[in-house]
């Protein structure tokens, strides 16, 4: 009987293996319908070893896609938001020494007032006749600036990233980042791994992606199961007041596993129309 | 350092080790100790199921010097370098794992290391693999997955006859909401019409509502 390997091609008959041929390296290797397992031999360990690392390398490069740069993309956005918030929650604190009555709400407003306009602009709105803020040499005003310009450049960096992320996922899902949005649509990627694990998934799973804590609570203890998991960060959920929310996730999820489907087995682009399905109904 | 009943293993107080291969060179965060010129490796049980059902007190593992091991589920490859340890220059060990990020740590130990290689492979399809590996003399799994026991009984037509396989049943992945003592006895019936059970352990303290059967396959 004769069979080819990996390393190359035998017969065995009777438990006598005969080499016919081997291969010089990997790339003649052809995989074939007849499946047979090489006897223990330790002559061969050396080929065996150099071969399939040479395989695995190769399969190791091609399984990259867009899949894991998404992911990346999306996680690179998450904790600049996290370094963000800590390093704004500083500026704040360093700053309201020099200049405590300016105060904005939004973080990324706060240091970008505050790395490109002087004290005298920014009070000139307040109506402070006498400031709290101690006025400090340059020398110790420009560490807490050098602070907030780094502040902007990051973000800077996440907005550019976000960019990005719009730019790769309208090519490779356009019906799941319209129904989604980039963020939940990336996020739902990134939290299955990839497109094609997110397919597998019914409309019910992708419902209550996320809240995995709570669905096992509820499998073990039998408290009340989760309503939404990660799609509650989509407005269309999010914006419900709370009695209809678990309506509202159950009907997005709906539309974003048929919205998947169509992205991964390559369909026409009809994200518009179940985006207006979905508002239609809820109106 | 004494050797301890389990070969090719050491032990000193409660710790056990194994020879390194590759003097030198830490593979995960372990201890290097050197005793009589010889260097050797703690081997973590907190990291490694193996070694956990070893302090538990296996009596045997059924893996030895120039042995030829089948490792599905080799991640990084903790337990794997210190199977690579024992098995010696003269053995062998292929590493099965399908998840590309897991294995490309894989790749950079096996470069290290003259007696393993790498697959990027699913181990629920062994008939994409039947060509690529050798019959072997141990087969040992570690997969977190649903049907795990499917799984080892799929990869048996690899094992010789009288060979060892080893498991480790992660409960958890198989059902939530079952007892792991009611679902470690279904997995020893589905063993059972395949394979005898020498040894079964449950691996707590080190690692919760885990076991391993280790098993012969008949003559």
């Amino acid at each position: 009987m004769h069979f080819t390997h990996l390393i190359g091609e035998f017969s065995l008959e009777k438990g006598n293996l005969k080499e016919l041929k081997l291969y010089k390296d990997a790339a003649q290797y052809k995989s074939t319908e007849s499946k047979e397992v090489l006897p223990k031999d330790s002559k061969y360990f050396s080929k065996l070893r150099d071969f399939n690392l040479q395989l695995t390398k190769i399969k190791i490069r091609e399984s990259v896609n867009e899949d894991n740069l998404i992911c990346q993309a999306i996680n690179t956005v998450a904790e600049t938001d996290k370094v963000l918030n800590t390093l704004v929650k500083r500026l704040r604190e360093w700053y309201a020494l020099y200049n405590p009555e300016f105060s904005v709400a939004n973080n990324e407003k706060y240091a970008e007032l505050v790395a490109r306009k002087s004290k005298q602009q920014l009070l000139k709105e307040t109506n402070v006749k006498v400031s709290m803020g101690k006025d400090l040499p340059k020398k110790d005003l420009d560490a807490m600036m050098n602070l907030a310009k780094k502040i902007d450049s990051l973000v800077q960096l996440k907005n550019e990233t976000l960019d990005y992320l719009e730019d790769i996922m309208k090519i490779y899902c356009p019906n799941l980042t319209e129904v989604a949005g980039v963020t939940v649509g990336a996020k739902l990627i990134e939290h299955t791994g990839s497109l094609r694990k997110l397919v597998m998934f019914p409309a019910s799973t992708i419902q209550i992606l996320g809240a995995e804590k709570a669905l096992f609570r509820h499998l073990k203890t039998g408290a009340r199961p989760p309503r939404h998991g990660l799609i509650l960060q989509h407005i269309f959920v999010s914006s419900a007041p709370q009695k209809e929310r678990g309506r509202r996730a159950r009907a997005l999820a709906d539309k974003l596993s048929m919205a998947v489907k169509l992205d991964f087995f390559k369909g026409e682009f009809l994200g518009k129309k179940l985006k207006k399905q979905l508002e239609e109904k809820f109106k | 350092m004494k050797k301890s009943k389990i070969f090719e293993v050491y032990e000193r107080r409660r710790d056990i080790y194994t020879k390194n291969l590759t003097p030198g060179k830490r593979v995960y965060d372990e201890w290097l100790v050197k005793d009589a010129n010889i260097e050797y490796r703690r081997w973590d049980p907190e990291k490694s199921k193996l070694a956990a059902s070893i302090l538990k007190g296996t009596p045997n593992t059924g893996i030895r010097k120039g042995d030829v091991v089948l490792y599905l589920g080799c991640s990084t490859g903790t337990t794997p370098s210190h199977v690579s340890d024992i098995i010696g220059k003269d053995g062998f060990l292929f590493g099965i794992d399908p998840a590309p990020r897991v294995l490309r740590e894989f790749v950079f130990l096996c470069e290290k290391r003259k007696n393993m290689t790498a697959l990027l492979e699913d181990a629920n399809h062994p008939e994409n693999y039947a060509d690529k590996i050798c019959e072997v003399d141990v087969l040992y799994q570690d997969i977190a997955q649903r049907n795990q026991a499917e799984i080892f009984i799929k990869n048996l037509r690899f094992l010789k006859k009288g060979g060892y396989a080893l498991i480790a049943v992660k409960a958890r992945s198989v059902d939530v909401t079952k007892k792991p003592k009611q679902i470690f006895n279904q997995v020893r019936e589905e063993l059972e019409k395949h394979l005898t059970i020498i040894d079964y352990r449950i691996l707590d303290p080190f690692e919760k509502d885990h076991c391993m059967f280790i098993c012969k396959k008949n003559n």
